[in-house]
């Protein structure tokens, strides 16, 4: 369909009849996951995702869409094809007790960087790494190293070497956002100045 | 030191970034996707914060307060150069000129960092952060598009001829130049040129676009003597809209 609307355009061909086809994929970009820390010392947590064409171009797509307000002091990114989950549980149920012990694998290890989410509902949490083979045996490093009595309701694992970390030489990015003040709604004070509109224009009515 | 000198410098710069500041603010809203909206918004904000900041400067220098250097001069009376002023056409244009005048920028504030004239090194300072994110967004971006598809590239190298001449605009030499040199406030555009030239290579050469011979190259310049193309007056008016209407408006 020829149009010049871009979501006429973006509307799925309505096929020939008899064929069957398979779907096509969408024109979309794929996602990365970011991940913010918001203070020194802190841990990161996981804030969202964006789309980009890759891992480099989530970093610099990430800064302004999660950091343009909030002040932090570095974020990640990773493709969300890298992240492996574990299953997610609810109420009492802690996750760690759905993570079979896998005996140690064969083959070279790499790190994985582990987060929990101690909350339904809210951001996963970075734990700490885990040296494993495959992302199996990382839940379970994960399960020997991070169970405790304290419930959590799923795992995140993501290879350290897929992640696309600040810098050293780039932690300075953040350093003029704290003066940026004209980014957050409140500094308007939109609610003083209607206030003051609306009693300036009653005074006028009456007068 | 020669004040007439420093203003000028401080007028052409402050205006560079408030005329690209909101000729880049025109694509919030229709940026080619949601991140990169807020991304190039965010950019472009920051250009208008840092004109905020000179037109500040200037004002301790004796000209008028901020709103009023912005909002109510005509088109002849700004120092901005050409390039800044050009209307966005398609996003590669603006990726481009991003790229040609964001590289300028960051050097010659590097380079302010060394400035004699305190206020200029210390905002020089403060604000190296934030066009070195800048740099690396559009860097990312060219790098990325420079050798993506068959038609990123043809679209970018069409933007990057057109472009060029105006970017070389950029260094048109101020009337005072010698002494803005001399006096140590800033090292001066022939050397900024120079460092300019090999970072833009140096981008360039990593994609599968490809630069014209610099010496076939014809500067437009003019900008800077504010002798301006027919694009800014209206910018102007666009941007003083509210202003002009209610000069104590507050938003």
């Amino acid at each position: 369909m020829n149009s010049l609307d871009p979501r006429v355009k973006r509307l799925p061909s309505t096929g020939i009849v008899g064929q069957v086809e398979p779907k096509a994929p969408l024109d979309q970009f794929g996602t990365f996951e970011v991940f913010v820390q918001p203070r020194e010392g802190k841990p990161f947590q996981h804030e969202g995702i964006v789309h980009a064409p890759n891992l480099e171009m989530a970093f610099v797509l990430a800064k302004e869409a999660f950091t343009r307000r909030f002040t932090c002091t570095s974020i990640y990114v990773a493709d969300t094809r890298d992240v492996y989950v574990s299953p997610m549980t609810e109420g009492n149920e802690n996750v760690f007790q759905l993570i079979p012990e896998t005996p140690s694998q064969p083959g070279e290890k790499e790190s994985y960087e582990i987060y929990q989410l101690p909350k339904r509902g809210k951001q996963h949490i970075h734990i700490g790494a885990v040296m494993a083979s495959n992302p199996t045996e990382a839940m379970s490093e994960a399960k020997v190293k991070f169970q405790s009595d304290k419930v959590v309701y799923n795992i995140w694992a993501i290879p350290t070497t897929s992640i696309r970390f600040t810098n050293p030489e780039e932690k300075e990015l953040w350093l003029t956002l704290p003066e940026k003040k004209f980014r957050d709604a409140s500094d308007y004070k939109g609610g003083d100045k209607l206030k003051e509109f609306l009693e300036r224009s009653t005074t006028t009515l009456r007068s | 030191m020669n004040e007439n000198a420093l203003k000028e410098l401080l007028y052409k710069i402050a205006d560079d970034q408030l005329i690209l500041g909101h000729r880049n603010s025109e694509w919030t809203g229709m940026g080619p996707l949601l991140e990169e909206d807020i991304a190039f918004s965010s950019m472009a904000q920051d250009k208008i914060g840092q004109s905020y900041a000179i037109y500040t400067i200037l004002h301790s220098l004796g000209e008028q307060d901020p709103d009023t250097i912005a909002f109510t001069r005509n088109a002849n009376q700004f120092h901005n150069s050409i390039l800044t002023e050009l209307p966005n056409g398609e996003y590669d244009f603006s990726l481009i000129r991003h790229f040609l005048y964001d590289t300028a920028e960051i050097i010659r504030f590097e380079m302010l960092t060394h400035s004699s004239y305190t206020p200029l090194a210390e905002l020089a300072i403060k604000i190296r952060a934030e066009l070195k994110y800048h740099t690396l967004h559009a860097n990312t971006w060219i790098k990325q598009l420079g050798s993506a598809t068959e038609e990123s590239i043809e679209r970018l190298q069409k933007s990057l001829d057109y472009a060029m001449p105006y970017a070389l605009g950029i260094f048109e030499e101020s009337p005072y130049e010698a002494e803005i040199i001399k006096s140590g406030i800033f090292a001066g555009e022939k050397a900024l040129y120079e460092t300019w030239k090999q970072n833009i290579e140096a981008v360039i050469d990593q994609t599968r676009l490809h630069l014209a011979d610099w010496s076939l190259l014809k500067p437009v310049l003019g900008g800077r003597l504010g002798n301006h193309s027919d694009h800014l007056q209206p910018l102007l008016d666009e941007m003083s809209e509210v202003f002009r209407i209610d000069p104590s408006a507050e938003w």
